[in-house]
């Protein structure tokens, strides 16, 4: 691909810095980098339509390298979007403006395993699967089970805050980061503290966890990890009613019980998915209970949660229905099976405290299905991050047979979007729980926050005076 | 045949894999190149491009579907068994028969047509007598590896087989399929299951589990041939280590050295179930535990000893490299592997870093009891 002579003079530039290889500006590239994992632009590409494309993708190698980068795009003020795996769902990693897209999978190192604190430093750019099977032959574990794992890259686990499978146990992505190394829009290369509780001052290694790129580049992570666990504990459960498994969830988190997941179905979840890919044709509210460590305290916990569902109408289906989900739970992520295109869909994920999140589930739900009834719009949900105070809805819109027309199917995709945010808000949830804001739900960032989001604005100015980083994203 | 007359719904694999993002982290050239474009997911939305007009075949984005190892790790890791590697040949047969194909192409075609084998100009040997047993040889292991198969023919004899030798010289069809030259592949095929046919054989022995995916995938899914199904196909590692647990062979054990790795062969992955026998066969003449390579088992990576090194051997190279690298990581010395073009590509580059590469049948023919 020939550019023009400022590109040129750019591209040159950049290849001063991280070497020819390592900037490509090819059409090809170009094309593959400008979607990610979201649906708009996928469908926007299935339907023969165009998108913004980055005008370099550049593979840095260091902090440094990346560093040198932001001085350009300062001075040519172009956008610089970092890219980990561009497994995002909320296109976040979308070059909107074109610019420079770093591909940051070249810095892909583990650096040191400490095996006596229990954690690993790696650079940001390394597979989240690549990375366990790094820690799992040193017998330990990196307890952010994302769905994602084969795809995302450390740095995309952090920047927008991303939620595992066994996260009601083990935390967020974010819980598990003692340190961070950064690269500042403005060039600089600073490191947060070494440690994540202590009384310094505040803890503004936080402002790059759900950053999503817009306030510079994660180069390096220290994250907390755990042994593997001695044994692992696997169960279902079936409910008649949504509500009563609700509040069984709720007794276990609230009288401290420690399962590593609790997966709750809604009705209409357990009727489909479940039963597309588990094979399990279930009436009513199906919940998948895990728990790991000691064999004893394991099963003891597992034995008192089982009373608190029994007490609530629950019936232990035995350890297989358990299993089965635990052993295929990323199935249903690939494709035929997975939720595709031509299909519409959306998934509008919230969390709330535990007094508010069933009025929530029944208003969003009523709202979508009412709201777009003509489209045979499904609703589904499922429950799968619990904390002591409060739990995430998954909840998904599914249209099966969209408009054809790219433009009238991204507006009906928007419409659908702003009636279960209303919802959402309306019921005290938040706009998003771990997928992040990215390009998708930017527009509700100053709902969210009232007073606070110019407060938010000004920090963006100051931190990345020319809006280089990222532009379009989290709302800024 | 020609692509035009191949299953087109196979290309119908793109619009799956072209959002899917599930198996790249066993991608090696996604690996080694960290390119979002060369990773399975790049492949399915460059060839569903095409076809939705958004990408034309020109030398940049041929170059980039020649850039695939066809190594089958993706579809080995994938769940709904997706065959994006015979996808992706099926395109490059298709841009074969555009004339858009990378000139390499044409010149291994020039030899596969004339000489059956890319590597020498030299024609297979005919199958010679009949026996209830054949080996298949292929070009890899007469041309790249000599001493090999001398070595594996010493082991079969003292487990009381003489195979009747078949396809000696001949590719066995792989490396003309995954460059997309269909008519060539199905040629070799042919004519191997001829040899086979002529040998009489009810087994049919392989050295490699490159040859063992020729015979029992490749052939079917891409050539619309198959082994008849009275011929039981086998590895020859699978066999004797058999032989071995039933005590019909013994082997000295080396004396104490530097650590080793058995290096899986590329496309060991396409072969599920056979990982144990060549580490139990080395095991018999190295007793002290073996370190074991990061990409090994279901997870290998290839070395560039594919198609790829045909078309783009700077790719192909940093497979290699990145085996041996992980070697280096893994503290290993001495490198044992089975297959010849895997052992051949190691080899090249094995002294930069400061490895022995050795061959697993000739240093077990050379300890036999
Ligand atoms: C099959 C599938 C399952 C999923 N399951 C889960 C799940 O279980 N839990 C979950 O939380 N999410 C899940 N997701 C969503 C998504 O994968 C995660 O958000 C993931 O962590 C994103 O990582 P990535 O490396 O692909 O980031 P990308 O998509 O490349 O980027 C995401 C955002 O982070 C920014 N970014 C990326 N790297 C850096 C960096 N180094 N520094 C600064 N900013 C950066 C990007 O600019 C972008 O805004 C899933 C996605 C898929 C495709
Ligand atoms: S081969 Fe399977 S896992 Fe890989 S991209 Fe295609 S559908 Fe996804
Ligand atoms: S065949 Fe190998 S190189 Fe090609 S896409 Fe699959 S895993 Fe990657």
């Amino acid at each position: 691909m020939k550019y023009s002579f400022p590109r040129e003079m750019i591209r040159s530039e950049l290849e001063d810095i991280v070497g020819q290889h390592f900037v490509s500006v090819e059409e090809t590239d170009r094309l593959v980098y400008s979607t990610d994992w979201s649906w708009m632009p996928q469908m926007w590409l299935d339907r023969g339509e165009r998108l913004p494309m980055p005008d370099y993708i550049v593979h840095p190698g260091s902090a440094e390298e990346i560093s040198e980068i932001m001085d350009i795009a300062n001075k040519y003020h172009l956008p610089v979007v970092p890219w980990g795996g561009g497994s995002g769902t909320q296109g976040g990693a979308l070059p909107m403006f074109g610019g420079i897209l770093l591909d940051m999978k070249r810095m892909n190192k583990i650096i040191e395993i400490d095996e006596v604190s229990l954690t690993v430093t790696a650079q940001a750019g390394i597979n989240g699967q690549q990375l366990e099977w790094a820690l799992n032959e040193k017998g330990l574990t990196l307890p952010h089970y994302a769905a994602s794992a084969k795809c995302a890259t450390l740095g995309g686990y952090l920047a927008p805050r991303g939620t595992g499978t066994i996260s009601t146990k083990y935390g967020k992505a974010e819980d598990m980061v003692m340190s961070m190394q950064i690269v500042l829009p403005t060039g600089e290369i600073i490191r947060t503290p070494p440690v994540p509780q202590h009384a310094a001052g505040p803890d503004w290694t936080r402002l790059w966890l759900g950053a999503e790129g817009t306030l510079g580049v994660i180069t390096e992570a220290t994250m907390r990890v755990e042994y593997i666990p001695e044994s692992r504990l696997l169960r279902a459960v079936l409910f008649d009613d949504l509500s009563k498994a609700l509040e069984a969830g709720r007794r276990m988190m609230t009288r401290r019980l420690h399962p590593f997941v609790i997966r709750l179905y809604d009705p209409a979840s357990t009727k489909t998915r479940v039963k597309a890919i588990l094979g399990y044709d279930f009436d009513g509210a199906y919940m998948v209970l895990g728990f790991d460590g000691d064999p004893d305290i394991a099963a003891l916990e597992e034995e008192k949660a089982l009373e608190m569902c029994a007490e609530l109408g629950g019936r232990d289906l035995g350890p297989e229905p358990g299993w089965k989900w635990w052993n295929h739970r990323y199935d249903f992520y690939y494709p035929p099976i997975n939720l595709k295109l031509p299909w519409m869909y959306g998934t509008t994920e919230t969390i709330t405290t535990y007094d508010k999140i069933e009025k929530l589930y029944w208003a969003e739900k009523k709202a979508v299905e009412e709201g777009f009834a003509e489209w045979n719009v499904r609703f589904i949900g499922h429950f799968s991050h619990w904390f002591h105070w409060g739990v995430m809805l998954y909840s998904r819109f599914i249209i099966e047979e969209p408009p054809q027309d790219a433009r009238e199917a991204l507006r009906l995709h928007n419409r659908i979007w702003n009636t279960a945010m209303q919802a959402v808000l309306a019921n005290g949830g938040m706009i998003n729980e771990h997928h992040g804001i990215g390009l998708k739900l930017g527009r509700y960032m100053r709902k969210q926050y009232g007073d606070a989001w110019p407060f938010l604005l000004r920090l963006k100015k100051m931190i990345d005076p020319n809006g280089i980083m990222n532009p379009g994203k989290v709302g800024f | 045949m020609t692509a035009t007359r191949l299953d087109e719904n196979i290309l119908l694999t793109a619009d799956n894999c072209r959002y899917c993002l599930m198996c790249r982290h066993v991608c090696p050239i996604g690996h080694v190149t960290g390119l979002e474009t060369l990773t399975p997911h790049g492949w399915g939305l460059m060839i569903a491009s095409n076809r939705r007009g958004l990408l034309t075949w020109n030398d940049e984005s041929v170059f980039k579907l020649y850039s695939c190892a066809d190594c089958g790790t993706c579809r080995a890791h994938c769940v709904t068994d997706q065959p994006l590697p015979e996808t992706i040949a099926t395109a490059r047969a298709q841009v074969v028969e555009a004339g858009l194909a990378p000139p390499a192409v044409g010149r291994v075609a020039e030899m596969l047509q004339r000489w059956q084998n890319p590597y020498e100009e030299q024609a297979p040997e005919p199958v010679e007598g009949r026996g209830e047993v054949a080996l298949f040889v292929g070009d890899e292991a007469t041309y790249l590896r000599p001493g090999l198969l001398d070595a594996a023919l010493k082991l079969l004899e003292a487990a009381g087989i003489r195979p009747v030798l078949i396809g000696r010289g001949r590719s066995n069809g792989y490396v003309a399929s995954s460059l997309g030259l269909i008519e060539i592949a199905h040629d070799l095929a042919r004519a191997n299951l001829e040899d086979l046919a002529a040998s009489g054989a009810r087994r049919l022995l392989v050295l490699s589990p490159g040859d063992f995916f020729a015979f029992k995938q490749l052939y079917p899914e891409r050539l619309q041939l198959s082994l008849p199904d009275s011929v039981d196909l086998s590895e020859v590692t699978v066999l004797l280590a058999q032989a071995l647990d039933r005590g019909e062979l013994a082997f000295e054990p080396l004396p104490p050295g530097p650590p080793h790795a058995y290096v899986d062969p590329s496309h060991s992955v396409r072969v599920k179930t056979r990982y144990d026998a060549p580490r139990k066969l080395l095991a018999a003449v190295i007793p002290a535990p073996p370190v074991e390579l990061f990409w090994r088992r279901e997870r290998t990576h290839p070395v560039g000893s594919t198609a790829l090194k045909f078309t783009i051997p700077q790719f192909a190279d940093h497979l290699t490299w990145a085996r041996l690298g992980d070697a280096r990581q893994a503290g290993a010395q001495r490198l044992i592997s089975e297959d010849a073009g895997t052992l051949k590509a190691l080899g090249d580059h094995a002294a930069r870093f400061g490895v022995e590469v050795l061959s697993l049948y000739e240093l077990l023919a050379s300890q036999l009891r």
